[in-house]
């Protein structure tokens, strides 16, 4: 009996102390489970010639940085990062990346956890308005500035230049692709309601009235949904504040991006418009992912949540044909919303791990023959001139007519994640009865307040 | 005499160590992960605590804050609907499906069990994401019955009007809730004595008599517990609301679980969402101990 009881003692001690055990991760570097169980692609130890600083472990030791990557066309695909990673494998043997995969759900949360649990990741995938206006602005980011160098500045275009800094001129992010985001049409709806005609298929514009024209056309003809103001959150909201600014020639932000600026009399305008036609609800029940599946499966008439990578993504599901189309406008001179995205570096405060990301982006976005291939797992255009990197892949053609219509970038303004937030509310009181301008008031001294801080 | 208390005293030292040593794994955890971030949200909900900045004392700032914060007030309204409703249905709902099933045959009452129990350990997104198509405001199956039936003359917005909304993830909370309280309360029910129930029976007690004055008292214990972990449950409400409504709209199905989410992990005001997870856990501590001091005087 004794025996036993201090057998049991003994063993529940063992316990306590391995589960303690566990649970002390202190100095370790390894980084969270990957969702899908691949991705990871570890370099010999083998050393390799490269410019970066030596790794803490230790000569020798290969340096081991981790990347976290939102699904930015197959840059969330396992198997196309594993290629990727191999080529950087094969010039810098010395650098070992462990690759996580985010989703827009749940992305910003996991990387917030981490931040504060003092696990960031060493590499992070994404755009402006995440790692420019929100971890650089909270100071978790690496000033990126001397991969920027005079040439770089030369090739990369301007708004996007301008989109990856601060407001003092720091660079948080360094690009590697981008896009236009468009809205689509269902061709087979349009034809049967005789409103093709109200479309510049080849220029892919229409004007503010020919759009007008083509929804009643089509709810005339029976197609009682047409589109959806989707309202349910955040998700896609490009669309919707794209579709509002152009009917009119409005803006989100002042050009400065210090203030928003959704209460303009051409917004409000627009606003109305919309509120007043049939066929186009306000649905605060789905945001911009539900509202892609509604127009692929062909409930809905036209998509305002669509770039090439939906119609790539979705062409098995889609059967009927697809046509991209700019944003209505006045005056036939669209100002779409741009995608950029890119790579930008966490402070974690180790030299050569920082050494070690910036060769990853240096080689990911500058090396001769892999940024071609970056880009292109990216399924969207670079950043700077390297010819026609899709040549005779017609989907992408047909999508390239839209980059000059890239508008503002003002996804940069401060409280940006607040102004998120108010804008679907805004658009779900108007959708509930609320008077646009009343609605786009309150929006304003919401996002504003938040812009200032107070 | 002195030798027999000393034994005792030494016997009494021994069972309590061992007793400790055992409940050492579940201490560490507990101190770990419940006591001490506890103390910490105490603390933290009086500073202006952001991403990577010095935290400033503020006082009670945020809690001044939170009763002028009309959000706030509206999603303690909702919290609070969402119990007041989901409570009582859970616990009557599933002490009647227990009394129905619990003399079942086994076989039988094993599938009832299981067929219960099956929302409660199928993942919450799998469990939304269905609910969500059968909502659907265009190709839903409430609708299709609703309108093919003539119940409906259109089709419904279900979770993007906000007449609906909150009863749409009350009505998906039920669903998820009741699989517990039903297996306990079948398991309470087959621990009655049956010889007071039988001894009644001779005695002339009507069914309803046996149940409310034998069953109903031996099961108390089982329905307080039932009632503080569905009150706990509803009133932190969280994942239903994050991927069915965000919640919207208009703030309809907002609730302070979501609410403390949106303000720590979306504005990064962690002192603001600590300050609003103290207040709820005062609520469901003062709510708990009322149910406690009812039933205990029942």
């Amino acid at each position: 009996m004794q025996k036993r009881k201090w057998l049991a003692l003994t063993l529940s001690l063992a316990m306590a102390f391995t589960a303690a055990g566990c649970g002390n991760s202190g100095g370790t570097t390894d980084t969270p489970a990957k969702d899908d169980g691949g991705g990871s692609v570890s370099a010999d130890t083998e050393k390799g010639q490269s410019e970066v600083s030596e790794p803490s472990g230790g000569n020798g030791e290969a340096t081991e940085i981790t990347l976290w990557t939102y699904p930015i066309g197959k840059w969330g695909d396992a198997a196309t990062v594993d290629g990727l990673i191999a080529s950087f494998n094969e010039a810098h043997p010395e650098i070992s990346v462990t690759v996580e995969y985010l989703d827009y759900t749940n992305g910003d949360d996991q990387v917030n956890t981490a931040i504060e649990g003092g696990q960031a990741p060493d590499v992070i995938m994404e755009g402006p308005e995440r790692l420019v206006a929100n971890w650089g602005a909270r100071g978790v980011m690496v000033d990126l500035s001397d991969l920027w160098t005079d040439d770089a500045k030369a090739a990369i275009y301007d708004s996007v230049e301008n989109a990856c800094q601060n407001a003092e001129g720091v660079f948080y992010e360094y690009p590697l692709c981008m896009t236009t985001h468009t809205m689509a049409v269902n061709r087979e709806m349009f034809e049967a309601a005789d409103a093709l005609q109200y479309l510049d298929e080849e220029k892919g514009t229409w004007t503010t009235e020919g759009f007008v024209n083509a929804v009643k056309a089509l709810y005339d003809s029976g197609q009682t949904n047409v589109a959806a103001v989707y309202c349910g959150g955040q998700g896609g909201d490009q669309g919707t504040r794209a579709l509002i600014n152009n009917l009119y020639g409005g803006t989100f932000t002042n050009p400065e991006h210090t203030e928003y600026t959704a209460n303009s009399p051409e917004n409000v305008k627009a606003l109305e418009l919309l509120k007043d036609m049939d066929g186009i609800n306000f649905d605060a029940s789905i945001q911009g992912g539900d509202e892609i599946q509604l127009f692929c499966n062909g409930t809905l008439a036209m998509a305002f949540c669509w770039n090439v990578a939906q119609e790539a993504n979705n062409a098995e599901s889609i059967n009927f044909d697809v046509i991209p189309m700019a944003f209505p406008t006045e005056s036939g001179e669209p100002k779409l919303c741009g995608g950029i995205w890119g790579f930008g570096v966490f402070d974690n405060g180790d030299e050569a791990k920082i050494a070690a990301a910036k060769t990853f982006i240096d080689f990911m976005a500058n090396d001769e023959t892999q940024v071609v291939e970056s880009v292109k797992a990216s399924t969207y255009w670079p950043v700077k001139d390297l010819g026609n990197i899709y040549e005779g892949n017609d989907l992408m053609g047909e999508y390239a007519k839209f980059i000059p219509f890239m508008g503002d970038y003002y996804q940069v303004v401060s409280g940006w994640a607040e102004a998120r937030t108010a804008w679907w509310n805004m658009l779900q009181q108007i959708g509930t009865g609320a008077e646009p301008a009343t609605a786009a008031e309150e929006f304003v001294t919401t996002a504003n307040q938040a812009a200032s801080g107070s | 005499m002195k030798k027999k208390n000393s034994m005792s005293r030494a016997l009494v030292m021994r069972e309590t160590v061992a007793g400790y040593a055992f409940m050492l794994p579940s201490l560490v955890f507990f101190i770990g992960f419940v006591i001490y971030p506890m103390i910490q949200c105490i603390i933290t909900s009086f500073f202006d605590s952001t991403m990577n900045r010095d935290d400033i004392f503020i006082g009670f700032q945020n809690y001044i804050e939170m009763f002028h914060d009309s959000v706030f007030l509206g999603a303690l309204k909702n919290t609070f609907i969402i119990v007041v409703v989901s409570v009582p249905i859970v616990c009557i709902f599933s002490l009647w499906a227990a009394t129905v099933i619990y003399d079942l045959k086994g076989p039988v009452c094993s599938i009832f069990r299981c067929i219960f129990y099956l929302p409660v350990v199928t993942g919450s997104v799998a469990v939304t994401v269905v609910w969500k198509w059968m909502f659907n405001n265009y190709y839903g199956i409430f609708n299709y019955v609703g309108t093919h039936t003539g119940i409906l003359n259109q089709n419904i917005n279900w979770l993007g009007d906000e007449r609906f909304a909150l009863g749409c993830v009350i009505l998906i909370l039920l669903t998820t809730s009741v699989g517990q309280p039903i297996v306990l309360y079948v398991s309470a029910l087959s621990n009655v004595d049956q010889s007071l129930v039988e001894a009644a029976e001779v005695d002339g007690a009507t069914r309803f008599q046996c149940f409310w004055k034998i069953k109903w008292a031996q099961i108390m214990p089982t329905t307080l517990y039932i009632l503080i972990i569905t009150m706990i449950n509803s009133f932190q409400c969280f994942a239903l609301i994050q991927l069915l409504t965000s919640g919207g709209p208009n703030h309809s199905t907002d609730t302070i679980m979501y609410y403390i989410y949106y303000n720590a992990f979306k504005l990064y005001r962690y002192g603001y969402g600590n300050a609003m997870g103290v207040v709820l856990a005062v609520i469901i501590a003062v709510l708990s101990a009322v149910q406690f001091k009812l039933a205990k005087t029942d």
